[in-house]
């Protein structure tokens, strides 16, 4: 029994080491801040372990994991303890205003991209990071948002569109300001 | 080029930004043991939660059991007991339990934090009476569209003011059940004392575990400021607070205040 129960720790100790910077980065993206995103990863692996006997022998464990973290940023954001990442000018709220010299084009390319992201509806923010930087199918992403892929793509849709709208980010596109 | 192939290369272009974005994020070590600790604690709870809700439910079959044996059953009677009805003005469903939290002066005026706690309307008549009654103090609840979906939920706002400047809801919430805090569970938000950016990350709030004794909250200069638990308000207070707040039942609320020239690192549970 005890040797079962070290064999289902070390198979998600094993897991998280290898997801850790993956999910990180995703987190990044829909929290927008460092402390933040950690936290949300965090959470979201602790619920991972609590039901790791049931995921871990699951088809598809980061299916499940996807699914945690998007609802434990849903629900943080529904409280709306925004991660220290104000959406509004006027909020009052603690965030990073990114600098406008030149010379540090590209930490200001990844800021204008945050500020850009954080300011979409938060189902809006899912769909682009979940569609264009974990790459997901329609399909995959819906089951992550626990929502129809009809919600997914015009939630994709209309984000992208704003973010296409935003001037900064069409100008780093438009003279490649990134790598 | 058509209008397709303009469409996808555009999305292929925010896929790289995105993943540039994303480079920005440390990724450091997996904290493996932390987060095993962790949900050995998740399970824990989940378990002693799962214990008091049974005691609960067979707690309250047994009271009416024993309250219905003596006389032979009258279910009827024993429901009138039962089901007395509060007020609203009770519940405080009109006009919210406030608490506060925190004051000081920052640039000649005054400071202050506070929490409300409205009770949950049972009728859709007392919702739009809290409805138009959170609307008069300029108070907006979380993701209510219409006065019906206030029914059953408490709802709660902590609030910064500054002066003579209309107080600005900080964290907020409606909900059926109030989370609930434990052992050293923290969340938090950083804002401002003022109502410019030079304040920016000077005021913190934030809810932790009934059972926190202290809250240090950790400045980007390297210095701490100590929270704990207070009551009432003096000449010598920091501005910085444990505080249990009226009708509030998840946990206690903390402020920090940083001095001027730092701002917000992080924070956390420290007994």
């Amino acid at each position: 029994m005890g040797d079962r129960k070290q064999a289902r720790d070390a198979e998600f100790q094993s897991f998280m080491v290898g997801r850790w910077p993956r999910l990180m980065r995703t987190a990044f993206l829909l929290t927008g801040e460092q402390h933040a995103a950690e936290d949300l990863v965090q959470s979201t692996l602790e619920r991972v372990f609590v039901a790791w006997r049931r995921v871990g022998s699951a088809d598809d464990p980061e299916a499940y994991v996807r699914r945690v973290m998007i609802n434990a940023h849903a629900r943080r954001h529904r409280r709306r303890l925004k991660e220290f990442l104000a959406p509004k000018d006027d909020s009052g709220l603690v965030r990073e205003v990114a600098d406008t010299g030149d010379r540090i084009a590209q930490a200001d390319d990844r800021s204008a991209l945050l500020t850009a992201l954080a300011r979409l509806p938060v189902r809006q923010r899912e769909a682009v990071v979940l569609r264009y930087w974990e790459d997901l199918t329609e399909t995959q992403t819906a089951e992550a948002m626990g929502c129809s892929v009809g919600t997914v793509k015009s939630n994709a849709a209309k984000g992208i569109a704003k973010l296409r709208a935003v001037p900064g980010l069409a100008d780093m596109v438009t003279h490649g300001g990134r790598k | 080029m058509s209008a397709q192939e303009n469409h996808d290369m555009t999305q292929t272009d925010i896929a790289l930004l995105l993943a540039d974005a994303a480079d920005e994020a440390e990724i450091g070590m997996a904290p493996v043991q932390a987060v095993i600790r962790g949900g050995r604690r998740r399970r824990a709870r989940r378990w002693a939660l799962a214990a008091v809700t049974t005691l609960v439910v067979a707690g309250s079959t047994g009271v009416l059991a024993v309250t219905g044996l003596p006389d032979g059953g009258h279910a009827d009677r024993r429901t009138d007991v039962a089901v007395r009805p509060v007020p609203a003005e009770a519940r405080h469903v009109y006009q919210p339990e406030s608490t506060d939290l925190a004051r000081g002066t920052y640039q000649g005026k005054e400071w202050r934090v506070s929490v409300d706690v409205w009770g949950a309307p049972r009728t859709e008549a007392e919702a739009n009476r809290q409805f138009d009654a959170m609307a008069e103090l300029g108070v907006k609840p979380a993701d209510v569209r219409r006065p019906a979906d206030l029914i059953g939920k408490v709802s709660y706002f902590a609030s910064r003011g500054w002066g003579e400047n209309r107080p600005q809801q900080v964290m907020f919430d409606t909900v059926e059940k109030f989370e609930q805090y434990s052992g050293t569970d923290l969340q938090a938000v950083a804002t401002r004392l003022g109502y410019g950016g030079e304040s920016s990350g000077r005021l913190v709030i934030g809810m932790v575990s009934k059972s926190a004794r202290q809250v240090t909250c950790h400045w980007k200069d390297g210095t701490t400021a100590l929270a704990e638990p207070t009551e009432g308000f003096s000449a010598q207070d920091t501005g910085s607070a444990i505080r249990t707040v009226d009708g509030f039942k998840g946990g206690n609320w903390f402020v920090c205040t940083a001095p001027a020239g730092t701002s917000y690192g992080s924070a956390e549970v420290t007994k």
